[in-house]
């Protein structure tokens, strides 16, 4: 089928396939895909200059669909998902700006890259090691429990921080924890993102988890509510630069809107342990795809 | 370690139920929306190119609000589908 906004021919069985399988990642892990749906769709043969607008405007349909799945089974913390993004909007600034300045002063696209890969590498190591250390307590201590924490110092540590005002989530189990330290955690991820030009999901998510003490499912659901606010907005920004295929994304939710679906109700059947030890593979496929990227 | 006790009063509920949901689902869900893409999708394809090509604005507003409108329809479609059916995951 012609595309006659981005001058492509792509079969829509295709672009629909591509977001049936980013869209059950994105369910599942409460992750964008980004990382995943540019490099396809490029090879699809989308011009690159479509790539990133396009694939924000699918990631804001599949996280739309995949965030209310999880809200419908409790998964979504909005009081959570709303004071992060208070975080999230000056970080994605500041990293961009952050990058603006380096950029000023000599070409930083193997920095940039470097970055990614040392961080979603720490990330994707530290996740697997921790969900490892989860699944041997919950079967030595032969737990019933889906949720268990290998380590538990960083969300301690967080609470400890008792600047006011103070706040309660009950969606996410949390007694009381400072707005400034959700804030925080919200920037930092803005910051990253804004830095690496990626969505952010898989930097969210630890966080939410390890920092702020989140229980994964809850987690992976606030995760999407994110999503959706934050490609909502760069689906926006990018249209207005006419960047986006619209009808593109469109046809690519027509998978996602199932995939996701698919992938929020499967969490259900995995304790919170497995479903961290799978996500720890994600940072480290992307860490080998930028790294391919450097080097090739 | 740390434990979620919120969590722990859910039973996970058989893999056998939500595997026979799904493949119901694709199976009436694939046809359904191919009709969908042909009858709407395809056609919008040259309003949305002369809304491109007229205005930047106009069009990241429609952009939006289509991206928005088609994925609330598409959630609370599976999830009719599958009260329709009968079926819970």
């Amino acid at each position: 089928m012609w595309f006659p906004i981005s001058q492509v021919t792509i079969s829509p069985l295709l672009l629909a396939t591509i977001g049936f399988v980013i869209g059950v990642l994105g369910g599942f892990f409460g992750v964008g895909g980004g990382f995943l749906a540019g490099p396809m769709m490029f090879w699809t043969g989308v011009p690159i200059n479509f790539v990133v607008g396009t694939d924000l405007a699918h990631m804001t349909g599949n996280s739309i669909v995949g965030s209310r799945r999880h809200r419908a089974l409790g998964h979504v913390d909005l009081r959570l998902g709303a004071l992060m993004i208070l975080g999230t909007i000056p970080g994605v600034e500041a990293g961009a700006q952050l990058i603006e300045w380096l950029e000023s002063i000599g070409n930083i696209e193997e920095v940039v890259g470097l970055s990614y890969v040392v961080i979603l590498t720490t990330i994707g190591l530290f996740t697997a090691w921790e969900s490892l250390r989860a699944i041997r307590i919950k079967r030595t201590d032969q737990l019933e429990i889906r949720e268990v924490l290998g380590i538990q110092s960083m969300s301690h540590r967080s609470r400890l921080l008792r600047i006011p005002p103070m706040v309660k989530l009950p969606v996410s189990g949390i007694e009381e924890i400072s707005i400034w330290t959700i804030i925080f955690a919200g920037a930092l991820t803005g910051l990253l993102a804004g830095f690496l030009g990626v969505g952010g999901g898989f930097l969210r998510l630890p966080l939410l988890i390890y920092l702020i003490g989140v229980p994964t499912h809850v987690a992976v659901g606030t995760d999407l509510f994110e999503i959706m606010i934050s490609a909502g907005f760069g689906t926006l920004s990018h249209a207005l630069k006419g960047n986006v295929d619209v009808l593109i994304a469109l046809t690519m939710n027509i998978g996602a809107a199932i995939g996701a679906h698919v992938g929020a109700v499967t969490t259900r059947y995995f304790s919170g342990p497995i479903i961290r030890f799978l996500f720890s593979f994600l940072p480290l496929i992307a860490a080998v795809l930028v790294l391919l990227r450097i080097t090739g | 370690m740390s434990s979620n006790p919120e969590s722990s009063s859910r039973v996970d509920p058989s893999i056998v139920p939500l595997m026979r949901s799904l493949a119901l689902e694709l199976v009436i869900y694939g046809p359904i929306v191919t009709i969908y893409f042909f009858l709407v999708l395809h056609r919008t394809n040259n309003w949305l190119t002369n809304i491109f090509n007229a205005s930047s604005t106009e069009y990241a507003i429609v952009a939006v609000l289509l991206i928005g409108g088609q994925g609330v329809m598409l959630e609370m479609f599976t999830s009719w589908l599958l009260r329709r059916i009968g079926l819970r995951h």
